[in-house]
């Protein structure tokens, strides 16, 4: 059942150097958020398309905690140097794979990308909800996304941290991507 | 003629083996690849068995090839990218020059694309004023030195932390400490400019969706977001072989080639791709786009070839590599052109010529342990077979494989002049003689050949009588227990009549497999023909075929079928051939026999000969003599002993000093394990192991 696969998830993501945290509620999604920006003394982050209660909560908590937001829309004009001064970016995971432990995210916008893509800490939400079970499954909810998006459209798979092993075989992470990632499940 | 390639290649052979610690290298990554795919392979659900799935996916898509082409083309566009069929590399060049310069582009950030260095694109975009940045960290190493990768997943597996640290301070001008972590750092702080500036951003594709338009690109390291996401101009460069129909194919893809890999269910990093997104909202956006090269460069010949063919199904995972024996000891710098390794030779034959293909071919020692692992079942050691066939028009093969060739010839010369064949054979004059003038290695020591062959003393005995057979069994010795070892030929024989089989031995011919193995396929083809129609005569009668030899059974069940097309008659002999001990287990298992732990209190370590791999892998030998009381280990490398049928018997490089450069690690390995002594089925591997760890070394029918 859902809380199987939700675990099922956790276990496999851990195992590849991801951080889960599981929490009720959107609000406590929010706090859970901002005590790891405060545990890193974080002053600029940057934000995705995140849903509307979610985001706006957000918001207003680390405009308190005094923390700079960079959000959508991205002027082009700025990008992508923008986002070197970026230390954490926050995204929305469309769904996740408990199998192999990825979570996807939709965009049309590569700027979106970015967000998950440049800084060093990336924590992305989700709801628990949107767990599948199986690689097999996420056929499904791929072509609805095609099929809903007729021009440019991109699926990101993200399954923890990036690494190499390309020097002597020893693993390294934050190789060009995000050197620690957190993923937070609302039950 | 110009210089041979075989000189050639013995010196790259020559080379490679003086340098032990990028063997070294080579080999922990190699057994790490290896180790990895088991372990992440195992807790699939369906563990092995994806692979036979992978294979009906790409055989379904390789029939369509031409109609998936053209609908993924049309997709793509509908997606309002820019779509260009590239017939050759040349073509694919010039459109990627064009794009430059009306771009203006000045710097060129690329992830990781082996069809890219197919084509060699990076020379001619720096010719004509481009920087060119590979971002993936093994092809940036390898670029930073000017050298080919020498492992294709681990191009820059043979450097040491200290060669990349003293690598990254020259570029950087920082001063970077001999630390895997600090490079790390100093390696993201010097690409970064790159990623954020590029013009221009290269990508592969791992494979293009047809149904939807769309490329899948993989990485671990998150660079392939990067070149595909900033740059206003994006290009991939893809084969056209990668196109699959459905999302459900391409996920199927996107799990066999890292795990095959690397054991990862997935990269890190998977995109999918599909037209050109904006970044962020702007006038900027205007300029952006993207070029998907969808490259045929030989491909399109490839699929009209029947032989060549197999090769559009691979999914470049390289785990045919991890576990090509002779590969791993050197390397991708003398196993391979751009495309390394086992399935690089067919690649490189179809894409970059036949005379490139024939520098690397003879290094396949036609073990057969890639098929076993290539996760779309290519049959990679018969295509190797025909690019040795096909290059040996243009170069013929060397005396000494052509003497293997006819390996029973000499064994009928050698049972019929004994005991003065033997007497020759451990003469020092005459096997100088044979080393200087034949090729092969004095210090072999051959099994000596018996006057009286086993065709010749079952021809005297005739077929015994046998009241109520429960079976009838064709036994087919090969030459071995033929002409080396009747004795044990005929042990296996009444070890079969006392369970109550009739057996019979056909008019038959050793199962040829050198034909194979040195890439003669005519004559294989006519030893097949001939073999298949004298067993094929018994087993229209209900004949089982039993043989004591591995390679035998390998050939008559897996090679003489794909040699004659699939013809009703070899497949039925192939239905019906079975390994020795096999076939004992099923009479054992319909009429229980005698179960005395004869065996008891031995110790023996299990050598499983490559050919076994496709087969039982030992199994059924290792359950019997349990069964008899002997405590059996399976001792391995992983990977082959090094003998490779009659590859190691031959004298120099490409023989001899290979085939024992290979075997090192499994002579340790049963040095080390403390047992009393080796089992193997195979006549030739014994030879092998024999000599390499100065254990005895006994046919599981000595034992018994």
């Amino acid at each position: 059942m859902n809380a199987n696969i939700v675990r099922q998830f956790q276990e496999k993501h851990e195992s590849l150097a991801g951080i889960v945290h599981q929490v009720s509620g959107t609000n406590e999604a929010v706090e859970k958020v901002v005590a790891i920006l405060q545990d890193k003394t974080v002053e600029k982050i940057a934000m995705a398309i995140l849903p509307e209660e979610f985001g706006r909560n957000l918001e207003q908590q680390c405009a308190q905690n005094g923390m700079e937001m960079f959000k959508p829309p991205f002027d082009n004009a700025v990008l992508p140097n923008a986002f070197e001064s970026i230390q954490v970016g926050i995204s929305w995971a469309a769904f996740a794979i408990a199998e192999t432990g990825a979570i996807v995210e939709f965009s049309t916008d590569d700027a979106l990308r970015l967000v998950s893509a440049l800084p060093l800490v990336h924590i992305s939400v989700m709801r628990a909800a949107d767990m599948i079970g199986t690689l097999k499954e996420a056929a499904t909810p791929i072509r609805n996304f095609y099929n809903e998006n007729s021009l440019n459209a991109t699926v990101s798979f993200i399954s923890g941290p990036s690494r190499t092993a390309d020097i002597e075989m020893r693993l390294i992470l934050g190789v060009h991507g995000p050197a620690e990632t957190h993923v937070i499940i609302i039950n | 003629m110009s210089e041979s390639a075989f000189t050639r290649l013995h010196a790259k052979i020559e080379k490679a083996l003086g340098e032990k610690s990028k063997r070294d290298a080579l080999y922990t990554a190699m057994k790490r690849g290896r180790d990895n795919r088991r372990k992440a392979v195992d807790l699939l659900p369906g563990g092995e068995g994806f692979r036979k799935e992978v294979r009906q996916t790409k055989l379904r898509c390789l029939a369509k090839q031409d109609e998936l082409v053209d609908r993924f083309a049309e997709k793509v566009r509908q997606r309002g990218a820019s779509v260009f069929l590239a017939k050759d590399a040349k073509a694919a060049i010039d459109y990627i020059l064009k794009i430059g310069r009306e771009r203006d582009a000045k710097i060129v950030t690329k992830s990781k694309s082996l069809t890219s260095e197919e084509i060699e694109v990076n020379q001619p975009l720096e010719k004509a004023g481009m920087e060119v940045i590979e971002t993936d960290l093994g092809e940036l190493i390898i670029q930073q030195v000017h050298e080919k990768p020498f492992h294709l997943v681990f191009p820059a597996v043979h450097k040491t932390v200290a060669d990349v640290a003293e690598i990254f301070r020259k570029a950087t001008g920082e001063d970077i400490p001999d630390d895997a972590d600090a490079v790390m750092k100093a390696v993201r702080r010097f690409v970064r400019p790159y990623f954020l500036n590029a013009d221009i951003g290269m990508t592969g594709a791992n494979v293009g969706i047809a149904e939807l338009g769309v490329i899948v690109i993989e990485t671990n390291e998150g660079n392939a977001r990067l070149v595909s996401s900033i740059p206003e101009v994006h290009v991939c460069i893809m084969g056209r072989e990668k196109i699959v129909e459905t999302v459900e194919d391409a996920l199927q893809m996107m799990l066999a080639h890292p795990i095959s890999a690397v054991g990862q269910h997935l990269t890190t990093y998977e995109t999918l791709m599909g037209g050109r997104s904006p970044l962020g909202q702007g006038e900027g956006n205007s300029r952006r786009e993207s070029h998907i090269i969808i490259l045929d460069n030989g491909r399109s010949q490839m699929l009209k070839d029947p032989l060549m063919q197999d090769a559009l199904n691979c999914i470049r995972c390289a785990a045919c590599m991890n576990i090509c024996p002779t590969y791993g000891v050197v390397g991708g710098h003398a196993f391979g052109y751009i495309y390394p390794g086992p399935i690089g030779i067919p690649w490189t034959a179809s894409v970059h010529g036949l005379e490139k293909a024939g520098e690397f071919a003879h290094l396949c020692v036609s073990c057969g342990l890639c098929k076993e692992i290539c996760p779309a079942e290519i049959d990679i050691p018969m295509m190797i077979s025909a690019v040795k066939d096909r290059y040996s028009k243009l170069e013929k093969h060397p005396l000494v494989n052509r003497a293997l060739m006819a390996a029973e010839t000499m064994a009928k010369m050698g049972s019929a002049t004994a005991p003065v064949s033997n007497w020759a054979m451990k003469n020092q004059f005459f096997r100088a003689q044979m080393e200087k003038y034949v090729g092969i290695d004095s210090r072999r020591e051959l099994p000596p050949f018996r006057r009286r062959t086993l065709a010749q003393r079952f021809d005297k005995r005739g077929a015994s009588q046998v009241s109520h057979p429960v079976r009838r069994v064709a036994f087919f010795a090969d030459i071995y227990a033929n002409y080396n070892a009747p004795e044990l030929g005929m042990a296996a024989v009444e070890r079969l009549e006392s369970r109550g089989c009739k057996v019979l031995m056909p008019p038959q011919q050793g199962c040829g497999y050198p034909y194979i193995g040195y890439g003669d396929l005519q004559r294989a083809k006519k030893v097949a023909e001939e073999n298949v129609s004298s067993l094929a005569y018994y087993t229209e009668q209900g004949y089982d075929i039993v043989s004591t030899e591995p390679t035998a059974v390998y050939c008559l069940k897996v090679s003489y079928p794909k040699l004659l097309n699939g013809s009703r008659a070899a497949v039925d002999v192939a239905n019906r051939t079975y390994e020795y001990f096999e076939y004992l287990e099923r009479l054992e298992a319909e009429t229980p026999r005698d179960n005395r732990l004869h065996l008891a209190g031995n110790h023996f370590g299990f050598h499983i000969a490559c050919h076994q791999r496709a087969l039982g892998a030992g199994a059924h030998t290792i359950a019997y003599l349990k069964r008899r009381g002997a405590e059996i280990e399976v001792i391995e490398s992983g990977t082959c002993c090094g003998m490779a049928g009659t590859f190691g018997l031959k004298k120099g490089m490409l023989g001899y000093e290979l085939s024992q450069a290979v075997g090192e690690p499994l002579f340790q390995a049963f040095k080390d394990s403390g047992m009393q002594a080796i089992i193997t089925e195979s006549s030739v591997c014994k030879i092998q192991l024999q000599e390499g760890t100065g254990l005895k070394v006994w046919h599981p029918l000595e034992l018994l």
